[in-house]
């Protein structure tokens, strides 16, 4: 018999109290692995986004006088890019690619294509928008402009729910939440500015602005709106994977005046550090509760040492050093650790599957091995530290101390 | 004959609420390797706290105690706990056995804690436990728990414990307190024979005159003062 089974027999007697002890460090530490599974999960979430939809450039005039309104959606009217900037900006946005595939050592064809394997990436698509507001059916909408081919590869995500695309410049496609606020549907007729416009479809909802928007053919709406040779932004789908965008954003901004281009990858980015931060702060509340939990398990453990006076007195007699003791006392706290760590890992995971999909729509909560290896070591690191006084405050009894206690 | 324990001017005062109280007043004792001793005196005379103190469990105020030449009380933690866990056995005045394990596992007890718990010879360290308490008459107890025995048979397994590591002295206090008359005299001759056959020395705290008389030397405590007797003592 070796001094850890002494412990094991001890903690065999006490199987209620090890586990109300270990169910206070479980509780803390499910909080805090249900944060981090969530977490983790959401983020991969948001980069799962942006790999599925590629990664893309939005292009957009610096606003100086959008109405409060389109603002309100993410996009903006009174600032235009000329249509007549285009080549320009193509321009800078193939050399600055070319130039990024080169400095991490990619493939680079004599027609200044890039590519892997011997294939060349399919050219960039650059899918132009004229934003107008208007008033249709008594209701306040976005009119876009889309030119339908370049729209359709750069938001390959968009479907039709019932009807057709449109084919002609008389022709527009609707949103469906404005279809269902609207009570339109294909086959009727909107009046946009003084132009009577059919409506050939309505878009499969996308969780987008795009819901609430009525899209016509670019020359229609510049025609309609007297937007001639105008644009509010461009959608740039790179087409090639973990090609250099950021790098081609750069560039843009910094060579064509009055545009900014900001890379879909830079907003994930952001929009990661403002989760990291949100889920840091959260993480601070869920260690306070942990610290709680710590007390909690000090008290129980000096409750049950001075309960154990006699027995410790005793092992001190007959020949158990400082050392044993406080090694008998942390083992029981290791015990105590990772059957709380085990608990609180189970717990959280199946927090996280509750408290995941409230958070994030379609979140895909991915719980790893290394969220139980976390909990354990967690588990057992608070129950050594709450333990650590009560097993010192042990090892010091002194004997006849301990034998007055009879 | 070397001298096992040498006791030196030890003195034990007490603070009781800024109260000195002296449990021993310049003690001084003499204990040859292979003697039999037994301490007798009333309640409070002090001789639990000489026991404790030679034992390595009170450190005394004032004085020495060397245990074959060596100062104990000049030990650090884990050298006093060396010397407790093999020298000496101890017998307590109270039940003293670990609940949770079985007669047998708390007769091994100490050898866990000998050589810093490393490793230790399980097959021969149990060999001698299962011999120990079937000499001792507990022959079909080994695997009971204490709460599974009756008073006298859990002494008897702590006394059993005491012999476990083959240490050089034997501290007894009140030993045979909870047996009757044929255990009582069954335990002596165990002390006895041991005594003779190993060469261990004996300190024996007890109340019983008769005990006391079958030891080699009788010593009295009073008041915290130790009167030194050879054997044929009466009270």
């Amino acid at each position: 018999m070796k001094i850890y089974q002494v412990a094991l027999k001890e903690i065999g007697k006490r199987k209620m109290r090890t586990l109300y002890t270990s169910f206070g460090i479980a509780v803390a530490v499910s909080m805090l692995i249900s944060v981090m599974i969530t977490a983790s999960s959401g983020q991969k979430e948001v980069f799962n986004v942006i790999a599925r939809y590629g990664h893309s450039l939005t292009i957009t005039p610096v606003d100086k006088s959008s109405s409060q309104s389109l603002k309100n959606f993410g996009i903006g009217t009174g600032s235009y890019i000329p249509e007549s900037a285009l080549p320009e900006i193509l321009n800078v946005y193939q050399d600055a690619i070319v130039a990024g595939w080169e400095k991490i050592g990619g493939l680079i064809f004599q027609d200044g294509t890039v590519g892997i394997g011997g294939v060349a990436f399919p050219p960039p698509t650059f899918a132009p928008r004229l934003y107008e507001e208007a008033t249709v059916k008594g209701k306040d909408v976005i009119i876009g402009g889309v030119v339908l081919d370049k729209e359709l590869i750069a938001r390959f995500w968009w479907d039709i729910d019932t009807g057709r695309f449109m084919d002609n410049d008389n022709e527009v496609i609707i949103g469906k939440l404005f279809a269902t606020l609207t009570q339109t549907k294909p086959g009727d007729t909107l009046d946009i500015g003084s132009a009577k416009m059919t409506v050939t479809g309505v878009i499969r909802e996308t969780d987008s602005p795009d819901d609430y928007m009525v899209f016509t053919s670019l020359k229609a709406c510049q025609r309609i709106f007297n937007k001639q040779g105008k644009i509010s932004m461009i959608n740039v789908r790179a087409m090639c994977p973990k090609c250099p965008v950021g790098e081609a954003a750069v560039e843009i901004n910094k060579k064509v005046l009055g545009v900014r281009a900001t890379s879909q990858m830079e907003i994930a980015t952001a929009q990661s550090q403002i989760f990291q931060k949100t889920t840091a702060l959260i993480v601070s509340f869920v260690v306070a509760s942990l610290i709680i939990s710590c007390i909690g398990v000090f008290n129980i453990i000096m409750g049950a040492i001075h309960g154990r006076m006699r027995e410790i007195g005793l092992l001190k007699a007959l020949g158990a050093s400082k050392n044993q003791l406080v090694r008998f006392f942390l083992y029981e706290a290791v015990l105590i650790g990772v059957t709380g760590g085990i608990i609180g890992f189970v717990l959280g995971s199946a927090l996280s599957h509750i408290v995941g999909p409230i958070l994030f729509k379609d979140i895909v909560i991915q719980v790893s091995p290394r969220f139980l290896v976390i909990a354990v070591l967690l588990g057992t690191m608070a129950s050594i530290v709450a333990s650590i006084y009560p097993a010192l405050y042990a090892s010091k009894i002194r004997v006849t101390e301990a034998f007055k206690s009879l | 004959m070397t001298n096992m324990i040498d006791i030196d001017d030890v003195w034990k005062i007490y603070d009781v609420g800024g109260e000195k109280i002296e449990a021993l007043k310049s003690v001084n004792l003499t204990i040859e390797k292979g003697t039999f001793i037994s301490i007798v005196g009333h309640s409070g005379s002090g001789k639990t706290t000489l026991l404790s103190i030679l034992g390595g469990l009170t450190k005394p105020s004032q004085g020495r105690v060397h245990i074959e030449g060596i100062d104990i009380w000049n030990l650090n933690d884990r050298e006093l706990s060396a010397m407790r866990n093999r020298k000496i056995g101890f017998i307590f005045q109270f039940s003293s056995l670990i609940p949770t394990l079985r007669a047998i596992d708390n007769v091994a007890l100490p050898v866990i804690y000998a050589n810093g718990g490393g490793k230790t010879d399980r097959k021969a360290t149990y060999e001698y436990a299962r011999e120990l308490l079937s000499t001792l008459g507990l022959g079909n107890k080994l695997q009971s728990f204490p709460s599974e025995l009756s008073g006298g048979q859990q002494r008897r397994v702590s006394i059993a414990r005491a012999f476990i590591n083959r240490p050089s002295i034997i501290v007894a206090d009140e030993p045979t307190g909870d047996l009757d008359m044929q255990s009582e005299s069954e335990v002596m001759e165990f002390f006895s024979h041991n005594n003779e056959q190993e060469k261990t020395t004996f300190l024996l705290v007890t109340h019983n005159l008769a005990l006391a008389r079958m030891t080699d030397k009788v010593h009295t405590m009073k008041n915290g003062m130790l009167n030194q007797n050879n054997g044929g003592f009466t009270v």
